[in-house]
């Protein structure tokens, strides 16, 4: 397991070295700079390049490659644009924390509300409960959380004053902004967890377990559940790539001071360093997750535990 | 095994939460000393429409940085309701006869929130900070272009001693400008010329303007919070010189980046003004809340006259009639912008009362026949047809819009067909530098108030592809004598036309509108001035009953 995990963070180190290269000269190929402004367009080409001369922005782009890169291998991200000569490590670490609370909760409200509707509906299979749950999972699917969450803005928060309309104040705020999240979360868990639990009730050894006179309830817990799980855990993945762009939008709508909405923002003015700090965050993010994800697999399901040891 | 990766597992989510948890109950802490006070105090709460990028003074460049300091910090003067220069650090100033020298009295009991005296020194260490190559940013030019020496030294081609800025003495700034400016008092009131205190700037070093603590107030608000993200909160100045004409105790500017949020807080109460987009002004037009405002902004056609077709005279003119600009503010934009037959902005200085576009007159009236005349004349000269055209637009949803309706009224009223090239914003300027283009959608806002802030921007020989590539003897030669006259009168004579020979004459711009906005203002707020160009918030007059 050790010598799995190894490897795969050797994997991971050159997965985020070409990510790294392939945004940095991707990125180099937007037209304009970060200094595009109205203001600078009646500068003199001489004094544009020497403007540009200041950041090293005139060197030849190999040069700032190497230069970046070398930065990059001792954690330092540089310094951001347009948020003038600011560290972008300490930008991304000041906005990290309401996009981290929000996912989590998200995570933790998708998944426990998800899995609970899954199995209520594959256990009463063709009933209302079942037609019901899947009706809520297809329109989270398809409603867009930011529909969802001008929606809930606009009701919840100021035609009922039940929860602040955005802001980042109290714990409060955010609610609403969970919620918007976590209904995508729901649907697609819901959907899985169900699909997964009707198939693993019509396995034998579900039958056998019920032969043996085990009630209802031990069956779902012992034999059922553990099972159905491991599909889910699959796509642990795509839920958490789905919450990281949803939160783009998310907390623009909400007014949260988080690092989705300083993506954006940094995509659109050229903000160099900022765009490649936030692209190697979220990858090595998702990359992670992905091998968490990979080691819970293991331990759910025996059957998969790699390299036959365990 | 099994056993270990449960507690690990537990471990890193214990972690997560615990970071989470800290992260909120800092900003939950920040926030509650808010509301206690509602009561007795006066708050104004009101939104950035974006981030902060920069609060250090010498450096940024943006509107919105330029919002907040305009209001924690003041120069020697400040701008009234009227958009006028008062007295401000400065008491009073003489200005010699050949208006080249200005003698700045600085007020007594001027301080900085820490309650050192503010000085001429600071004034002079902050303008040679703002136009030193190694410690300033691009709007360096607002200073070097008018103080004696600063260009040779702003190139670094020369010493600090030789730009003339003098301190006689701690309360008196004594400064040369290379011409007649009259409205040099107006830019001593722009953000890159406020003082700076030059031992706290070193102490903080690197760290200087990055948090609440980290800047030095002399301006009629102090910042007690500041974060990029999610905004500023300010307290009225005790140290403020003139803290008996500040009427609010507390500002709230908070960051929303989407309309609909804002204006659905301002419904629940929650901000006291907020800007509408076009969408919403229908709905909200006979609200008494209901305001609209224009800006030094003024949004046009850029004529190409380096690429055919529009190196024909009477080409470009027939495009500059084809289009009604009124159509384009009233149903397409629909948001407080004012339709557009010149250059240079209504309301900008004129003489005495009357402002320069009261002086001038509408320059440009649009006229489909005559468009179609001079289309026809421009066609024989050119031998009989079109090539293809492109118009360039950045891809904002204003700016294609504004294309959009180019493109139809032409159609329309010319029978012409041409293509519309979008690009990004960055996009849409390289093209334009780069000569690679018929046609554009620009704009230019206004630094300070008066027409040479456009009217400069056409001059050269020829001026660049940005700029048209338009060179006429007879324009350069107005507007350089302008800068040299003495007399106002004379001056404006000359800027006037200027602006005529450039747009119609020579017909190197479309005008299209002057950028306004619309919003809603809860009603017991009085006296919150927005002025159209450089630092716009000022709430140092607001009034809340």
């Amino acid at each position: 397991m050790k010598k799995f995990i190894l490897v795969r963070l050797v994997n991971i180190v050159i997965t985020l070295f070409i990510i790294a290269t392939a945004t940095f000269f991707l990125m180099k190929m937007l037209p304009g700079s970060p200094f595009d402004e109205e203001k600078l367009v009646d500068l003199t080409d001489e004094a544009r390049m020497e403007f540009y001369a200041r950041y090293g922005l005139d060197e030849p782009l190999y040069v700032q490659y190497l230069k970046y890169m070398g930065n990059l291998v001792q954690g330092d991200l540089g310094l951001s644009y347009y948020y003038k000569d600011q560290p972008v490590n300490s930008l991304i670490m000041g906005r990290i924390g309401p996009s981290a609370l929000l996912g989590f909760q998200a995570v933790v409200l998708g998944l426990s509300i998800g899995i609970i509707l899954g199995m209520i509906a594959a256990f009463r299979h063709n009933t209302i409960w079942d037609y019901f749950t899947m009706i809520v999972a297809v329109l989270g699917v398809s409603i867009p959380n930011f529909v969802l969450a001008a929606i809930l803005q606009f009701y919840v928060g100021l035609q009922w004053g039940l929860f602040p309309v955005a802001y980042w104040e109290s714990y409060e705020s955010s609610i609403l902004p969970t919620i918007s999240l976590a209904v995508t979360v729901i649907a697609l868990i819901a959907r899985f967890t169900r699909n997964e639990m009707l198939e693993v009730l019509q396995q034998d050894y579900i039958t056998t377990a019920h032969a043996k006179g085990l009630g209802d309830l031990t069956v779902l817990i012992k034999h059922a559940i553990r099972n159905a799980l491991i599909p889910v855990i699959t796509i642990l993945g795509p839920v958490f790539v789905s919450l990281l762009t949803g939160s783009l939008v998310i907390e623009n709508i909400f007014g949260i001071p988080g690092i989705g909405s300083l993506f954006v923002d940094s995509i659109k003015m050229n903000d160099y360093t900022t765009i490649m700090g936030l692209t190697l965050f979220y990858s090595s993010f998702f990359i992670l997750t992905v091998l968490v994800v990979d080691i819970l697999y293991g331990i759910i399901d025996p059957r998969i535990r790699v390299h036959g040891k365990g | 095994m099994k056993k270990r990766f449960w507690i690990r597992l537990g471990a890193l989510l214990s972690i997560v939460l615990l970071l989470s948890a800290c992260n909120f109950s800092g900003s939950e802490a920040t926030d509650s000393s808010e509301s206690a006070n509602d009561e007795e105090e006066k708050v104004l709460r009101l939104s950035l429409e974006n981030d902060i990028p920069d609060l250090n003074q010498v450096k940024t460049t943006d509107g919105i940085s330029f919002d907040v300091l305009n209001n924690v910090m003041e120069g020697l003067y400040r701008l009234d309701e009227d958009n006028n220069p008062q007295p401000a650090m400065a008491e009073s100033v003489d200005i010699t006869e050949d208006k080249l020298t200005y003698t700045f009295h600085l007020r007594e009991g001027i301080k900085w929130s820490n309650g050192e005296e503010v000085t001429a020194n600071d004034f002079k260490y902050s303008w040679l900070r703002a136009m030193h190559p190694d410690t300033a940013g691009s709007y360096s030019f607002i200073l070097s272009d008018y103080i004696k020496g600063g260009e040779a030294f702003a190139n670094g081609e020369a010493s600090e001693d030789e730009v003339a800025i003098e301190v006689k003495d701690e309360k008196t700034l004594i400064v040369e400008v290379n011409e007649p400016t009259p409205y040099f008092l107006g830019l001593t009131a722009f953000v890159t010329y406020f003082p700076l205190n030059k031992d706290f700037v070193e102490e903080k070093d690197d760290q200087f303007a990055l948090d609440h603590e980290s800047i030095l107030y002399n301006g009629p608000f102090v910042l007690t919070e500041y974060d990029q993200a999610e905004g500023v909160v300010m307290e009225k100045n005790d140290e403020y010189w003139d803290k008996e004409n500040v009427n609010v105790d507390e500002v709230s500017l908070k960051i929303i980046k989407e309309q609909s949020t804002a204006l659905n807080l301002y419904e629940a109460g929650d901000l006291d003004r907020v800007t509408l987009s076009s969408a919403d002004v229908n709905a909200y037009k006979d609200s008494e809340e209901f305001g609209t405002e224009t800006q030094f902004t003024s949004w046009y056609i850029q004529f190409n006259l380096g690429k055919e077709p529009f190196d024909n005279l009477n080409i470009r003119k027939a495009f500059q009639l084809a289009y009604d600009p009124q159509i384009l503010t009233e149903t397409v934009l629909n948001n407080g912008s004012e339709s557009a037959y010149s250059l240079i902005a209504p309301d900008m200085h004129g003489l005495e009362n009357q402002s320069f576009r009261e002086l001038n007159g509408p320059i440009i009236e649009p006229n489909a026949e005559k468009a179609k005349e001079y289309l026809d004349k421009g066609l024989k000269e050119i031998g009989g047809s079109l090539p293809e055209i492109e118009i360039l637009t950045a891809d904002d949803t204003v700016a294609k819009d504004a294309a959009t309706f180019v493109q139809s009224q032409i159609k329309e009223n010319l029978g012409v067909d041409i293509q519309i090239a979008t690009k990004p914003y960055s996009g849409r300027l390289d093209a334009m530098r780069e000569d690679d283009y018929q046609f554009a959608i620009s704009k230019w806002g206004a630094d300070f108030n008066d027409a040479i802030t456009y009217l400069d921007l056409w001059v050269g020989d020829p001026v660049s592809a940005f700029r048209g590539s338009y060179h006429n003897p007879e324009y350069t030669d107005l507007v350089y004598q302008a800068k040299e006259e003495k007399d106002e009168g004379r001056r404006l004579e000359m800027l006037m036309d200027a602006e005529k020979i450039m747009l119609k004459d020579d017909a190197v711009l479309g005008p299209l509108y002057y950028e306004g906005s619309a919003f809603l203002q809860k009603g017991n707020i009085d006296n919150l001035v927005t002025h159209p160009y450089g630092a716009r918030l000022e709430l140092k007059y607001v009034e809340i009953n």
